[in-house]
């Protein structure tokens, strides 16, 4: 966990906990965020992505745990005694005042001074682009235009942690991601230490410093986009994640860095640094799949049952050993090498493309 | 039906909705014109032209009865928003176990009949030896009951229409508790408490069935005074007080409709 | 959410719920009470009896009154949901810009107090009234038709009356109805009328009926226009409450026939909600 060495986590979680009623939202973790980092919760519904934030920002209590913000306990305090600026997933706007005393408001709450409230509305609109649209009201704009009301709100006054729930949601797919750079490029810009909540892993890859993915209440696995893309950790963040294709497999020895696996059939040697012996399961993601021989890697006869064309690619569908489902993404290279439904060719991966995780 | 609106079953169905219209209609255009009549029968066609009801009906004897149900509308409708605000926000927000019986207790009165509830707090009067306090007192007890679940009603449906997180938003913004409702709630269900007390206006000045058993000689709403020369028989002058009484709701509603709009409180929760 | 304590709370009801206890409670039940009392000679006793309901069920005047309000009470439900229903389905299908006008006039009518509504019947209903005289010009009747007072003209007047409420219940229900529904009946065969017959009258049923139980609920209870439109020979439980009250001064018989429209209001009440419940049930 890279933390900036010698500074204290703007934002420390220590055993964070959340019951409703006999429900576990939040089961009890740990969770440092540097000054200036920007860390996504990712995960399906239900995963305790939401609740956590709402910990985060008090809108209740936590069970059990603590919150450390810039080193300050705030686990006891309410959301208007934190220094927190947050963006909801309906953006919740208020509808009775203008664009520049929605902005404004947070100053307000602060006493700041009048003319110096004015000043830094019209910043913060400028820096969401929204320029001279201070007087329209929230029912008038589009909903591009409210979020980046929303967000100028909470960026204006300079909070420790910025928090944003899902704030992409209810945007068309364009907007989002549009949207998606500008959020990313802005933070990066402010250097405003930011924890996001989505369920969506394109955003979270594409913006994160690191993704922390979450199930069940708990993080499954936290690290770098690339270290969680390439090197998930379990199989369910391997099937959050990208998709990917699971086989049956068997440790048999290790030898160490190096263990020797057996997957239908095939014996081939893997890097793999924390496997133990016995069963396991081989993870090979559709990318990194090939339809042509690997001779010291996974390799094994299947059936082609579908082909989608998606232009830049075709996505395989095969039927393997034992009706074994698989996938295998094929560059389009034009018209010949195109497989076709009913023929029986080769689902094969380097051992570098194989994973072993946990059965 | 539902897609070519030029064939016939549609055709004959604006024609059978016209004719209904009419049956709605008619009564209330004749009453008003019978006001106009020359002679002292109430009759349709009316013979001859004459303002001379009219002339009576701003007299003294009428306009009376007229400001006292003015006064008693507008007091109840002021009493029943301050009433029942609060009661719409403990329906609608608070949890707490009495929330059945409350709900049960303030829409109690739109369930029992009017008529009913005059009779039970005549009673009331009378035992606790308040004979006095019938007339201004008495009604406007009775009205401010029978008009409370109005009130209630709409500021609970403009507290259900405030966008969810606002308040959220607020707080995580700095806003204390009392500044979040001063601020943010409060303006919100603005045109609640003026739809609620609207609503609660009309019911207290058209009302009828409470008001009879309550009314005390000098202290008659003029919906009551009406029903009392009934007895004697319709004469014009009737007509042209009854036209008034329709007239007063219609340009409150009017007035108030022109500038808050009241179309969300009309279905009400049966959206 | 509040972070106050649950006293403030309590504090901001107690005036509200006070008053609705004092003066909607109590009488309520100051009534149910007096209703089981006896009355010598127009004066409350403390003595227990239930003379005054045998009284009700028994004497002629109270059975047929209480008879003739049911009798209303259907016939107003009857035709309030015979008008309405045309008139609410055109309203919520209608694609004319005078869509919302037209709403407003169809409500409009209950600004007028009753008063006003019935005085107009009067008008058209009597002796020489506005039907007798076209009738009799028209030449279809030789002598005067009596029309009013009688059990009709309340029905008619009632159910003028209360529209409105039947024209709002109908409206809410038939906007629930997806307009998806008619077209893909439609596309698959039906005719408008088939359409109509079997999809868009049975999923009407629960606003019909609950539409039917509001207006035979406020009209059981009407006093104004039975009073106006009826005569001595046509007395509802409502005139007879009065005439008992204030010029009897039988309190314990007005409260007895009073518990009598309360239990018929509640039992409807309860019905209604039945009905409520089993269209949201699928």
């Amino acid at each position: 966990m890279a933390t900036r060495a010698d500074r204290p986590p703007a934002l420390a979680l220590k055993g964070i906990a959340k019951n409703f009623g006999a429900v576990a939202a939040v089961r009890g973790f740990d969770l440092d965020v540097a000054e200036g980092e920007f860390v996504t919760l990712l995960g399906p519904s239900g995963c305790g992505k939401s609740t956590t934030l709402a910990l985060i920002a008090g809108f209740f209590p936590a069970d059990a745990g603590e919150i450390h913000l810039r080193g300050k306990h705030v686990e006891g305090l309410p959301p208007f005694e934190r220094d927190i600026g947050v963006v909801f997933q309906d953006y919740a706007l208020f509808p009775h005042m203008t664009v520049a005393e929605n902005v404004g408001f947070g100053l307000r709450m602060r006493k700041v001074a009048k003319a110096e409230i004015a000043s830094r509305v019209a910043e913060a609109l400028d820096l969401v682009k929204l320029g001279g649209l201070g007087e329209r009201r929230p029912l008038q704009l589009s909903g591009g235009q409210r979020q980046r009301v929303a967000l100028a709100r909470a960026l204006v006054i300079r909070p420790a942690v910025l928090l944003l729930d899902e704030p992409l949601s209810n945007l068309d797919l364009k907007l989002r991601e549009e949207m998606r750079a500008e959020i990313a490029a802005l933070q990066r810009r402010l250097g405003i230490t930011t924890v996001f909540v989505t369920h969506d892993q394109g955003e979270a890859l594409a913006m994160s410093d690191r993704i922390a993915v979450m199930n069940g209440g708990a993080i499954e696995q936290i690290g770098k986009p690339a270290d969680i893309y390439e090197r998930p950790a379990t199989k369910f963040v391997a099937d959050f994640i990208g998709r990917t294709n699971f086989l049956p497999a068997r440790v048999l020895a290790r030898a160490g860095e190096i263990v020797d696996v057996e997957c239908l059939g095939r014996r081939f040697a893997v890097r793999d640094a924390r496997a133990g012996v016995g069963p396991a399961l081989l993870a090979v993601r559709p990318e990194r799949a090939q339809l042509s021989p690997s001779p010291d890697g996974l390799d094994f006869e299947a059936e082609v049952a579908q082909v989608l064309y998606l232009g830049a690619k075709r996505e395989v569908h095969l039927a393997g050993p034992g009706g074994v489902e698989l996938v295998v993404d094929a560059a389009n290279l034009g018209d010949g090498a195109a497989p076709v439904p009913g023929a029986r060719v080769r689902f094969a991966a380097p051992p570098e493309a194989c994973l072993l995780l946990p059965a | 039906m539902t897609n070519s609106h030029a064939s016939g079953p549609w055709r004959a169905l604006r024609w059978t909705v016209a004719g209904i219209y009419v049956f709605v209609f008619a009564p209330i255009l004749i009453t008003a014109s019978v006001s106009f009549n020359e002679s002292n029968r109430s009759l349709f066609p009316p013979r001859g032209f004459s303002l001379r009801w009219w002339d009576r009906a701003f007299s003294p004897e009428w306009l009376e009865p007229l400001l006292f149900s003015l006064q008693l509308a507008s007091l109840t409708a002021a009493i029943c928003v301050t009433l029942g605000t609060p009661l719409a926000f403990a329906l609608t927000r608070w949890r707490f176990r009495g929330r059945m019986a409350v709900a049960a207790l303030t829409l109690g009165p739109l369930m029992m009949p009017a008529l009913v509830t005059g009779v039970g707090l005549l009673q009331l009067f009378q035992i606790a030896g308040a004979r006095g306090s019938i007339g201004f007192p008495a009604l406007l007890a009775g009205h401010v009951v029978i008009s409370l679940p109005f009130a209630v009603r709409c500021v609970g449906i403009s507290l259900q229409g405030m966008p969810h997180n606002v308040e959220l938003a607020a707080m995580s913004l700095g806003a204390r508790p009392w500044r979040v409702q001063w601020e943010i709630v409060l303006p919100l269900i603005k045109t609640g408490v003026i739809a609620g007390a609207v609503f609660a206006f009309v019911h207290s000045f058209t009302d009828v069935n409470l008001s009879i058993f309550l009314a005390a000689p000098g202290q008659i709403p003029v919906t009551v005074k009406i029903m009392g020369f009934l007895e004697f028989g319709f004469a014009p002058t009737l007509a042209a007080v009854s036209v008034i009484t329709l007239v007063v709701p219609l340009i409150v509603v009017g007035i108030v409709q022109w500038f808050f709009g009241l179309g969300d409180f009309i279905y009400g929760d049966a959206r | 959410m509040g972070t106050q304590a649950g006293f403030w709370r309590w504090a901001a009801l107690a005036v509200p719920l006070g008053v609705l206890v004092f003066f909607f409670a109590l009488p309520n039940a100051l009534l149910l009470s007096a209703s089981f009392l006896k009355s010598e000679a127009a004066v409350l006793t403390d003595e227990l009896t239930l003379e005054n309901y045998r009284e009700v069920f028994e004497s002629r005047l109270f059975r047929g009154a209480i008879l003739r309000t049911f009798v209303v009470g259907v016939g107003v439900g009857l035709l309030d949901v015979a008008l309405a229903f045309p008139l609410a389905y055109f309203l919520v299908r209608t694609t004319s810009r005078w869509k919302g006008v037209l709403i407003a006039l169809s409500l409009a009518p209950l600004l007028a107090s009753v008063i006003v509504r019935t005085y107009g019947w009067y008008v058209i209903l009597n002796r020489n009234g506005v039907i007798n005289e076209s009738l009799m010009g028209f030449g279809w009747i030789e002598t005067l038709l009596r029309l009013m007072p009688s059990t009709g003209a309340i029905i008619v007047g009632l159910a003028h009356a209360l529209l409105p409420y039947a024209v709002l219940t109908l409206m809410s229900a038939l906007n629930a109805i997806n307009p998806n529904l008619e077209r893909a009946a439609m596309s698959l065969g039906a005719s408008r009328l088939r359409t109509f017959v079997h999809v868009v009258l049975p999923l009407s049923m629960p606003g019909l009926i609950g539409g039917f139980l509001l207006c035979f609920s406020i009209a059981i209870s009407a006093y104004a226009t039975p009073a106006i439109l009826g005569g001595p020979a046509t007395q509802t439980i409502a005139t007879q409450i009065y005439v008992n009250m204030m010029t009897l001064l039988e309190w314990a018989l007005g409260s007895a026939l009073a518990v009598v429209l309360i239990v018929s209001s509640m039992a409807v009440l309860l019905l209604t909600s039945r009905v409520g419940a089993k269209k949201a049930a699928p």
